[in-house]
């Protein structure tokens, strides 16, 4: 029972934390930004501010039913992928509810937030968002593909679909999965890039060329409810990268405070040196068309991944 | 330089074909005065025989103590660089001037604008009769008859104290004590 | 009531706070003035360190700019704009044609004073406002914020026959759909 009572409190502590880990690393990217071009930036918490005011817009515009669901079905999906996902390896606080064919679970999961989007966004009749939703439901068919055969890759080389189990088994050999099946670890790398919508492959939401696609219709306190969830969303992938390809973080032998503080101090720093990879490659970059971007991912990213899953195949 | 070969030869070609007088005015710009009936050959000969291929601007001035509207078109050749006017008058009361769209194509635009601006007629003209202005319903405003700055002061809502137009740099040095140096004087309304 | 009092201030607080320090201004150019905002966006006068950043639609803006003269043609499109936005909403007037008619004072097709046909908070006068007139305007904006004395959105919508009678006067073809919100 109390077990139970942990695990609740667990849930909803991981919750708050993505939350909030999600909107400052926005901030700490725009400040970054901003220094790069030379400039000084807003403060870092510029994020929680936007999202203040949204929230307090004294009117509200709505189309209809799927208006108001669009912003719902995005904090449903990104709240749901998060409790499958263990933010502690084995800890006694934080395993949420992961299971053990969770790795599949996951990745049909995590479209289900685009759908709702494109279906309130389809609701407002704007035909820009009607465009800017295809252009992000063909990106993301492009990104899948790497994406699908490095996960697939992990998953024949060593037999498990759970994400604990890849993270205990990293833990144990002492080598990570980035060193242990390298194509793998690139195929999905150019996949993150897709993923966190950065340049080149942000014409999804771009606004001075589409007028903001999915988005535009969208004002006050849905604008801020679906801002804070690609946030969280954010926060999610990155954590999933950690712990498939970079060790994960925590120790499944001891569940003290202070264990579990140092745990979530080193899955903190491991995301954020990880998401400056996008970053970074963002800084430099035009945009890319729908149709490069997807001739982009099915080139080379492709190729790492099908030689991941032949490397998993037949050297292990 | 100041022989002027090309250009006394351009006029030369052109006033004896017609019969109409014309000027030099300088380095790269002649002048010819032609009748509203004849512009339309002038301009293809110029375009077909002497190279002119390229239609610069067209536009319209208002003679009102002459009763007359004067339309002038610039053509220019880039083999030559040497502008051309072609000048003509036509009646203030009912003006009409010949189409040209088919000459060029950019005429249309211009055309346009003169029938919504000055009020002049081109029969054959296709294009829509609001293309600068929305819902105008005085005479066309770009005709000396018609007192702009009495329409925007009965039209739009102004703010007081505008009438009395006051020199800034002067009220300014007045209120602070200072003095208006001399290089800042040549800039005054004066 | 003494605890309602006092609790409505400090929700007030938050919210002006929140609302001064993260202005959505759209982007939409409506005359010459417009040259003047990308010089106050980008590095060397920074916006962005007051928390503006540019919006593309008006359901997404809070802030919008009145760059310079309007024609009659501009005005009808942009109270269209003006009440697509959501409340709280304010409207800067750039430049000198919106306070008196600036240079295009005779002229038969644009407006001399803003003043009549939407409400406005704040005027940043020059012909065009240098960059440090500009985020002078927003800190002053910012300041009408945090007082509360900002609340033009409601103005309209209370005063709306005054508003329309004085719109309809210039705008003769009225084909636009009713304020329902």
């Amino acid at each position: 029972m109390e077990d139970l009572g942990l695990k609740i409190f667990g849930a909803i502590l991981t919750t708050f934390m993505a939350f909030a880990v999600g909107m400052t690393y926005g901030g700490i990217v725009r400040k970054l930004t901003a220094r790069v071009q030379n400039r000084y930036g807003p403060p870092v918490y510029q994020n929680f501010l936007d999202l203040l005011k949204l929230q307090s817009k004294k009117t509200n515009i709505a189309h209809g039913f799927m208006g108001h669901m669009a912003p719902v079905w995005i904090i449903i999906a990104a709240v749901t992928v998060l409790m499958f996902i263990p933010i502690l390896n084995g800890n006694l606080w934080f395993p949420n509810l992961s299971f053990h064919g969770d790795l599949i679970f996951l990745l049909y999961m995590m479209v289900f937030g685009s759908l709702g989007m494109a279906l309130g966004a389809g609701q407002t009749g704007n035909p820009n968002s009607a465009i800017g939703v295809t252009r992000g439901l063909s990106q993301m068919v492009g990104y899948e593909i790497p994406f699908v055969l490095a996960l697939v890759a992990l998953m024949i080389q060593y037999e498990t679909t759970s994400v604990q189990d890849l993270t205990q088994i990293q833990h144990e050999t002492g080598v990570w999965n980035a060193f242990a099946n390298p194509f793998a670890f690139l195929a999905a790398l150019f996949a993150s890039l897709g993923m966190f919508r950065y340049s080149p492959f942000d014409i999804v939401g771009a606004p001075a060329e589409l007028a903001s696609g999915p988005v535009s219709e969208f004002g006050g306190k849905y604008l801020g409810t679906m801002m804070s969830g690609g946030a969280v969303f954010a926060f999610i992938k990155l954590t999933l990268y950690v712990h498939l390809f970079f060790g994960g973080a925590g120790n499944p032998d001891n569940s003290g405070i202070w264990a579990t503080l140092a745990g979530i101090g080193i899955l903190l720093i491991k995301t954020f040196l990880l998401y400056m990879i996008p970053v970074f490659y963002g800084w430099i970059n035009p945009r890319y068309r729908t149709e490069q971007a997807i001739r982009y991912f099915w080139g080379w990213p492709t190729a790492l991944g099908i030689l991941g899953v032949l490397w998993a195949v037949y050297i292990y | 330089m100041t022989d002027l070969v090309k250009e006394n030869k351009l006029l030369d070609a052109v006033s004896q074909a017609f019969k109409i007088k014309g000027k030099v005015i300088r380095n790269r710009r002649v002048e010819v005065y032609a009748d509203k009936n004849m512009v339309s050959s002038i301009l293809l000969f110029a375009k077909k025989q002497l190279g002119y291929i390229h239609m610069a601007h067209m536009t319209c001035v208002d003679w009102i103590d002459q009763g007359e509207f004067e339309l002038v078109y610039t053509i220019y050749s880039p083999i030559e660089k040497i502008t051309l006017f072609v000048k003509t008058r036509i009646d203030r009361e009912n003006p009409e001037m010949e189409n040209i769209d088919s000459i060029w194509d950019q005429a249309n635009t211009y055309e346009r604008e003169m029938r919504e601006m000055f009020g002049i007629e081109f029969p054959g003209l296709v294009g829509e009769h609001d293309f600068i202005l929305e819902d105008w319903d005085q005479i066309p405003p770009m005709r000396k008859e018609f007192d702009t700055h009495k329409y925007s002061a009965e039209t739009f809502f102004s703010r007081p104290g505008r009438e009395d137009a006051k020199e800034v740099r002067d009220e300014l040095s007045k209120r602070s004590g200072t003095i208006v140096p001399d290089f800042a004087k040549k800039y005054s309304r004066e | 009531m003494e605890n309602d009092k006092n609790s409505q201030k400090i929700v007030d607080y938050i919210q002006n706070f929140s609302r001064k320090h993260s202005l959505f201004v759209l982007a939409y150019g409506t005359g010459c003035g417009a040259i003047e905002i990308p010089a106050t966006m980008t590095s060397r006068y920074d916006a962005e360190r007051f928390g503006i950043r540019g919006a593309a639609t008006p359901r997404q803006a809070d802030v919008l700019l009145i760059t310079g003269y309007l024609s009659t043609k501009t005005l009808k499109r942009v109270i269209r704009v003006y009440e697509q936005m959501q409340e709280p909403k304010y409207v800067i007037g750039f430049g000198s044609c919106t306070i008196n008619g600036g240079m295009y004072y005779d002229s038969y097709n644009t407006i001399n004073g803003l003043d009549q046909y939407l409400p406005v908070d704040v005027y940043i006068n020059g012909c065009m406002p240098r960059p440090e007139s500009v985020i002078s305007g927003f800190v002053k904006l910012q300041e009408l914020i945090q007082d509360g004395k900002a609340n033009n959105g409601e103005k309209y919508r209370e005063n709306l026959e005054h508003y329309r009678t004085n719109q309809k006067k210039i705008i003769k073809n009225w084909k636009m759909p009713d304020y329902n919100w």
